[in-house]
């Protein structure tokens, strides 16, 4: 319940969420399918490129958060996506849904996030777990 | 029957397939629906068959007419979100309910299919006997406008609730079984509910999903209920057949048939803008939360009602179903350990604005997120290393999201090198595993804040010293003098926090003797303050120096004025001092108490010399501030300039206040 209540805490803020958009051949997730050794080796030239290129290509959608439940099922108002050039379908859309399964990333804004807080919680949670 | 029976059949009609409406999104349809041989009609789905249906009249006006008869007693069998259906279907239900014949059928035991199964068992029978047979014959309108209110103050749904004992199902084959009697409709709980007092409920649309936009709501959300929830339920209204509450682990949700749908505690919305409620008990938006979203939203706009064609998709009970199914996976014994960082949060956060309102510093408002340009970098370093982490930071790429940290480094160059970071590696695990007692402590505190009898509390304060205790000595390292032993945690910026923490806690001795530790190693502490952590153990340290002595504070002062090892000046020491924030403020504060001791009438009690050297450490400190460029202090104490007009002459002193005014930014006036 960490998660859940600490972007509890985030309602009504400005986030970006980025989301994972495709699964290519050499994602890890596919590595059964495609062969273990063959998706290692793409893996590693992948590493080379650098988070950020990844990141771009990426859809990042920018929002108010609306509300969060918790299966980190997201729902953001007022909606914009940072590469409007690249995902113009997205340019009417004002609230938008996601399931929390395809978030990749979320931004915080980091005047909200109080990380002594979070990591007591961290280590109540972790202390529970155990017991 | 004459014209005055016709016009109100046709009026009670018009209520019905607005009810039907409402509920189940049937429309309201004059073609008649053969039912027969349609495996999907629910009709079926009973043990009997039903007898072949006569024809039946429509319900024009301009129809024959029928002869007034009893309400029906059925309830309506419509699957929940079938829209398109209902005109089509629902005129002919309500003919065919008419009929006494498919009355006899329907009345009986539901199916699991021909139910929602989203409604929560009762498990009561009596629970049924209550309800006013003619109540559900209200309007729809004026049912649902009454019936507002949070999904778990609705009774219906805090009975179920608390109806679920062990041992206490629904019996499906007790001919007592509320089913029969329902009214002819589901949600018998409707009528019974629909007439209690509006102020006891709360406004309607619950979301499960914390909601930004808490509405005002027509009654606000009973705030003398504690936040905390204990047992994560607000007390219930009991049930007429469930006196005893139940804790949420006995509570357990029963779906299936003959479950009461709940009551329509919120009406349709004419206003197509979503309006969300607050959640129930454990999903209750903190008191100030709630403030701070009510306020962002009054500074919004409103859209305009008709914007969004797309609203309200789904019904209102179909809303209501997917919220309780999730509300009632939250339920928590414990939210405050369950909901920890929510409510510590805003807990500090409204304690932070009284105090600034008490001070009558000026509120700031949380900036915006802006999207983040985000710069392509040249160069990727696949391995981060960041100083103080437990071994490689986890970087994420987009074909593994998460490394593993590696905690243990396999490779390492140098031989010293591995040492040191073992060694790191080690103090850090050490703080984790003190923070938890520290946590335990602070837990033992915090509950000591409770009402508690004499015996708990004196118990409670036992173990909370020797934990105090046992973390004091494991931040002694025993390998090292007595004056270094805490300086491998106050190294790591963790371990800063965990002593700031700590100091609080501490006896006074104790607390004195990790100042004298601080402010002898100065300034080793401040070159390897790269992060600027050393800030945090002043708030601590302030108070301890509130409590020290004359003598005491002498000593403590001499470390400020005592040479580097390295050096013959003594000076050199104070000008890494004005150098720093946390040296500044803490040298500011060692001097305002001082002067305040001095000022006061308590007895100083002072040892041979001391106030020889506060005259020595006055002049030495007054002329390197006067000197040396001064970074911003923590606080600024007001009466510092008070001390330095004592001892120095007018023109040190104007040299000194401008000196420290252009550093702080406003005067420093003395007291």
């Amino acid at each position: 319940m960490l998660f859940y209540s600490f972007f509890k805490s985030l309602v009504g803020k400005d986030v970006v969420v980025e989301l994972k958009n495709d699964l290519s051949p050499g994602d890890t997730r596919s590595a059964h399918a495609t062969g273990l050794w063959e998706n290692v080796f793409s893996y590693l030239e992948d590493v080379d490129k650098g988070i950020q290129e990844h990141s771009e290509s990426y859809l990042s959608i920018c929002g108010t958060l609306h509300s969060v439940d918790q299966y980190l099922n997201i729902k953001l108002t007022d909606i914009s996506v940072t590469d409007p050039e690249k995902y113009p379908h997205m340019l009417s859309v004002k609230n938008c849904f996601i399931r929390g399964s395809v978030v990749r990333y979320v931004q915080l804004p980091a005047d909200e996030v109080d990380t002594q807080l979070l990591q007591d919680a961290a280590r109540k949670e972790a202390l529970q777990q155990k017991q | 029957m004459d014209e005055c029976g016709l016009a109100e059949m046709a009026e009670e009609d018009e209520e019905i397939d607005i009810y039907n409406n409402e509920t189940f999104g049937m429309d309201m349809d004059t073609e008649v629906v053969d039912t027969e041989g349609d495996p999907t009609n629910p009709l079926f789905q009973f043990g009997e068959k039903p007898p072949a249906l006569p024809a039946l009249p429509s319900l024009s006006p301009s129809s024959p007419p029928f002869s007034p008869r009893a309400r029906p007693q059925l309830r309506v069998q419509g699957p929940p979100g079938r829209r398109g259906r209902g005109q089509r279907g629902g005129q002919a239900m309500a003919q065919m309910f008419e009929d006494p014949a498919v009355v006899r059928t329907v009345e009986g035991r539901p199916s699991l299919q021909s139910l929602d199964s989203a409604i929560v068992d009762v498990g009561s029978v009596s629970y049924w006997d209550d309800l006013d047979p003619d109540a559900w014959m209200l309007s729809s309108y004026e049912r649902t406008r009454h019936a507002s209110g949070s999904v778990l103050q609705d009774p219906a749904i805090v009975c179920v609730m608390d109806s679920h004992a062990p041992g206490r199902g629904p019996n499906y084959l007790d001919s007592h079984y509320p089913f029969s009697n329902s009214s002819g409709r589901r949600g018998g709980l409707r009528g019974s509910y629909s007439n209690r007092p509006f102020g006891q409920r709360c406004p309607s649309q619950i979301n499960t999903m914390l909601p930004s936009s808490p509405i005002v709501s027509r009654r606000p959300f009973t705030t003398q209920q504690p936040y905390n929830q204990v047992g994560g339920l607000p007390s219930p209204r009991p049930c007429p057949s469930t006196p005893q509450p139940l804790t949420p682990k006995m509570m357990q949700l029963r779906f299936g048939a003959n479950s009461p749908r709940p009551s329509p505690f919120y009406s349709p919305s004419s206003n197509r803008v979503q309006r969300f409620r607050f959640p129930g008990p454990v999903t209750q938006l903190h008191p100030q939360h709630r403030r701070l979203l009510s306020q962002r939203q009054q500074r919004s706009q409103r859209k305009p009602d008709s914007w969004d064609p797309y609203c309200n998709l789904m019904s209102a009970k179909e809303k209501e179903w997917i919220i309780r199914l999730q509300m009632i996976q939250l339920q928590s014994e414990n939210p405050h350990l369950d909901d920890y960082y929510y409510q510590e949060y805003y807990r500090r956060m409204e304690a932070k604005l009284a105090e600034e309102e008490l001070g009558m510093r000026g509120k700031r408002e949380p900036p915006k997120l802006t999207t983040p340009y985000v710069t392509k970098m040249d160069s990727y370093t696949p391995v981060v290393h960041i100083e103080g982490s437990l071994g490689q930071v986890a970087v994420s790429t987009c074909f593994s999201p998460r490394r593993a940290i590696n905690a243990v480094a396999a490779h390492c160059p140098h031989e010293e090198l591995k040492d040191i970071r073992q060694q790191r590696l080690d103090v850090l695990k050490k703080i984790e595993k003190l923070f938890m007692v520290l946590l335990e402590v602070e837990e033992g505190q915090r509950m000591k804040a409770q009402v508690l009898g004499e015996g708990e509390e004196k118990g409670l304060m036992e173990k909370t010293e020797i934990k105090v205790e046992y973390i004091y000595s494991q931040l002694q390292h025993p390998d090292l003098e007595a004056e270094e032993e805490f300086l491998p945690c106050l190294l790591v910026s963790k371990g800063k926090q965990l002593l700031a923490r700590l100091l609080p806690f501490l006896s006074h001795d104790a607390a004195l003797k990790v100042l004298s530790m601080v402010t002898s190693h100065l300034p080793v502490l401040m070159s390897r303050d790269s992060d600027e952590s050393l800030p945090v153990l002043y708030p601590s340290l302030r108070i301890v120096i509130g409590g020290m002595t004359f003598s005491q504070l002498i000593g403590v002062l001499k470390d400020f004025t005592a040479s580097l090892p390295d050096s013959s000046d003594g000076s050199v020491c104070l000008s890494l001092v004005c150098q720093s924030k946390f040296g500044l403020s803490l040298l500011y504060a060692l001097l305002s108490q001082g002067e305040r001791l001095l000022s006061s009438d308590v007895p100083l009690e002072p040892s041979i010399g001391d106030f020889e050297t506060w005259t020595d450490t006055v002049f030495l400190v007054a002329s390197q501030l006067s000197q040396s460029a001064l970074v911003e202090p923590l606080l600024l104490p007001s009466n510092l300039l008070t001390l330095f007009c004592r001892y120095l002459d007018k023109r040190t002193i104007h040299q000194l206040k401008s000196n420290m005014e252009s550093a702080t930014g406003y005067l420093a006036l003395p007291s």
